[in-house]
């Protein structure tokens, strides 16, 4: 490699061409060599132009300048070297905590199984639908469709479907795609005559896992394709999951006929995890990764990200590396410093104010309606939800909050924080709008 | 040939000659990166901490190994359109800078998430910059913010003065310029701090020094600066 025509003539346009440009335009040019050619590859059509119009030119001469007799021919393509990346030394080191690269065929991450996915109330029922589904594919449920916000786990379950089905049938065709890879696709079979092999290819497999449909919205072509690679699939019994950021149903932009064809097999949601499961998820993910976690620190971490699994895998990310990067020892005095970037910013986003005005949005009334001293219950149940979340989201003390709820005593924010608790255990409506609140507030 | 964009004091905005101050952390990060390590790394903070010198660094070190990277600056590329983000996931090391500048930018946010996504699944390693943390961006897309904040998130500190007086007297020397320790401080107390600002001031004094063939001592900076628009910022000496 290095002593290639290409290696060559890069280190004489390093020489020649300012750092930003060799970077942006000229470094991510693949090439391949033969005796007579030497042929570049560019990752898109833009790069393939701009550098040909800026150094075509230039880029023959220094060739012709390393074989002045038999000046090697100059060619640019759009392609890539489809030489997957190599796995090196330092990731293989630190392959607990790095993404594997995953196998072409299927393009599973073997680290997503059903024995490292964190089980808690939020989503039990996703996970026994997904086992249901890996033990009895294309008859449990078909489709399986699962939704919920970001982060909190829809992939990792249809990741764990699809090594479970290839581990007890190892010959099995599962394919894995983000819903971009299949427009993508399929836009490329459409450019090279070659749609058919594409049906052919995705109505032949036994497990077909598509993540985030969402990005179907407004595709027409691609969504009609994808209704009829869909349907085929399920009238050959072969199991189709799907995830999405939401209901079916509340998918803008996507046709009705594939809304209501989502919810013929199960459609089942993820729920942000409650404090508990983020508390095992931490220790799971720390303990897998080989780091020692103290429980306090898991409570404090677990406290205060609240969003979703994604994000609390970043908190974790950014303590080990700095525990490794200063030699400190993890506890509570150094995850706070650790992460007090992270904090602040939480801080910063959660004031009274903004639950205050949320709360009133969530329940069409005003503000003002919160800090009055009116008393029916559709006013004084909101109230109380709204000082719940000041007390669990900012570091106000009770009676500032009181203060910031028309002048209330501190004994009223504790009657209601005690109240809503009560209410979260018994009435599923005021759980469900205190989780709605919450993930509102926390992403 | 014609070269627009030339910002003369990128060349050679290696990670060695980075002066870690008290970012070594994301100098190790971004090292890591640049050895193919898939962990994304995310860098934050103000104009003049460095990122983009640490991103280019590591396409650069990428580059010494034979292995195919790319810097994009999402604020100059605007005028190409988010399509030129097609296919950049075969590379080695993806390094994308000024991610707040399309915040809000419903294709170019959907573009960068599948690339992130691509890149992801390929084992790309990826670098990642902006002004705020991915939370703070003001992402239209919350599986983007939720991605970027997936990986390695560090807060990039804008030097303190004795770290940018380094930094000044060695790009100096590296310039072949003796900039005395005195002339130096005279720079940081009269004009903007920001190292941005006077990388580019001391290109103008390099220039005029040359020209002039007169050393870089306090009055002779004084009489350079003392020239209509010396001292603001924004300003690029054109490509000589």
């Amino acid at each position: 490699m290095q002593d290639s025509l290409w290696s060559h003539c890069l280190r004489q346009l390093e020489r020649e061409v300012p750092d930003q440009q060799l970077n942006t335009w000229v470094r991510p040019l693949h090439a391949h060599e033969t005796p007579d050619t030497v042929r570049l590859l560019a990752p898109n059509r833009f790069v393939l132009d701009w550098v040909r119009d800026h150094f075509g030119d230039r880029i023959r001469e220094l060739l012709a300048a390393v074989r002045p007799d038999d000046p090697p021919d100059l060619q640019f393509e759009v392609g890539s070297s489809n030489i997957p990346t190599e796995p090196n030394p330092v990731a293989s080191q630190q392959s607990a905590r790095a993404p594997e690269p995953r196998t072409a065929q299927h393009n599973l991450n073997p680290r997503f199984t059903f024995d490292t996915f964190v089980e808690g109330k939020s989503n039990q029922l996703a996970r026994a639908a997904s086992m249901q589904v890996a033990e009895n594919p294309g008859i449990a449920y078909n489709p399986l469709f699962i939704y919920g916000g970001v982060g909190l786990g829809k992939t990792h379950l249809m990741h764990a479907v699809g090594n479970a089905t290839l581990a007890a049938r190892p010959n099995a065709k599962v394919v894995y795609l983000h819903s971009e890879r299949f427009v993508a696709e399929m836009v490329k079979a459409l450019q090279h005559n070659s749609i058919d092999d594409f049906k052919r290819h995705y109505r032949n497999l036994d497990a077909l896992l598509i993540d985030d449909i969402q990005f179907f919205a407004g595709k027409e072509r691609s969504q009609e394709e994808f209704f009829h690679t869909f349907n085929a699939l399920l009238e050959g019994g072969q199991q189709v999951i799907m995830t999405c950021d939401r209901y079916p149903k509340e998918v803008n932009g996507l046709e009705e006929r594939l809304k209501s064809r989502f919810g013929w097999g199960l459609t089942v949601a993820i729920e942000p995890p409650e404090l508990e499961t983020r508390v095992a998820i931490l220790k799971s993910k720390a303990d897998r990764s080989g780091i020692d976690l103290p429980d306090e620190v898991a409570f404090f971490v677990a406290k205060r990200i609240r969003s979703n699994v994604r994000e609390l895998e970043g908190a974790l990310r950014r303590i080990a590396a700095n525990a490794q990067f200063t030699g400190r020892k993890i506890d509570l005095e150094f995850t706070k410093e650790a992460l007090r970037d992270l904090l602040a910013l939480q801080q910063k986003l959660v004031t009274i104010d903004n639950i205050q005005k949320t709360v009133a949005a969530y329940y069409k009334i005003r503000v003002g309606d919160l800090l009055s001293k009116r008393r029916n219950r559709s006013i004084t149940r909101p109230r109380q939800l709204a000082m719940h979340l000041a007390k669990e989201l900012t570091t106000h003390s009770l009676p500032e909050i009181g203060d910031a709820f028309g002048g209330r005593d501190h004994t009223t924010v504790l009657h209601a924080c005690r109240k809503v608790r009560e209410l979260i255990e018994t009435d599923a409506r005021i759980s469900e709008d205190y989780d709605n609140l919450l993930r509102t507030l926390s992403t | 040939m014609q070269l627009p964009l030339g910002i003369r004091w990128d060349q050679g905005a290696d990670l060695a000659g980075f002066v870690p101050g008290s970012n070594a952390e994301a100098v190790t990060a971004v090292e890591a990166a640049a050895a193919g390590d898939p962990v994304p790394v995310f860098l934050h903070g103000p104009s003049g901490g460095g990122k983009s010198h640490l991103l280019q660094g590591a396409c650069r070190r990428a580059g010494a190994v034979g292995a195919a990277s790319a810097y994009l600056p999402l604020s100059q590329l605007g005028e190409h359109g988010p399509e030129l983000l097609d296919g950049l996931e075969g590379v080695r090391l993806l390094a994308v800078d000024d991610i707040d500048c399309i915040a809000g930018r419903r294709q170019w946010e959907h573009a960068l998430f599948h690339l992130y996504n691509r890149g992801h699944e390929r084992g790309t390693a990826m670098v990642m910059a902006a002004r705020q943390p991915p939370a703070a961006l003001g992402l239209g897309l919350p599986d983007l913010a939720s991605r970027l904040g997936w990986g390695l998130v560090i807060r990039v500190r804008t030097p303190d003065d004795e770290v940018r007086l380094t930094v000044l007297r060695t790009k100096a020397r590296e310039s072949g310029l003796d900039l005395p320790e005195k002339a130096a401080r005279y720079l940081l107390t009269r004009c903007s701090r920001d190292l941005v600002h006077l990388l580019r001031l001391l290109d103008r004094l390099d220039a005029a020094s040359l020209a002039q063939g007169r050393r870089l001592t306090v009055p002779f900076i004084r009489e350079v600066l003392g020239e209509p628009g010396a001292t603001r910022g924004g300003h690029t000496k054109p490509p000589s």
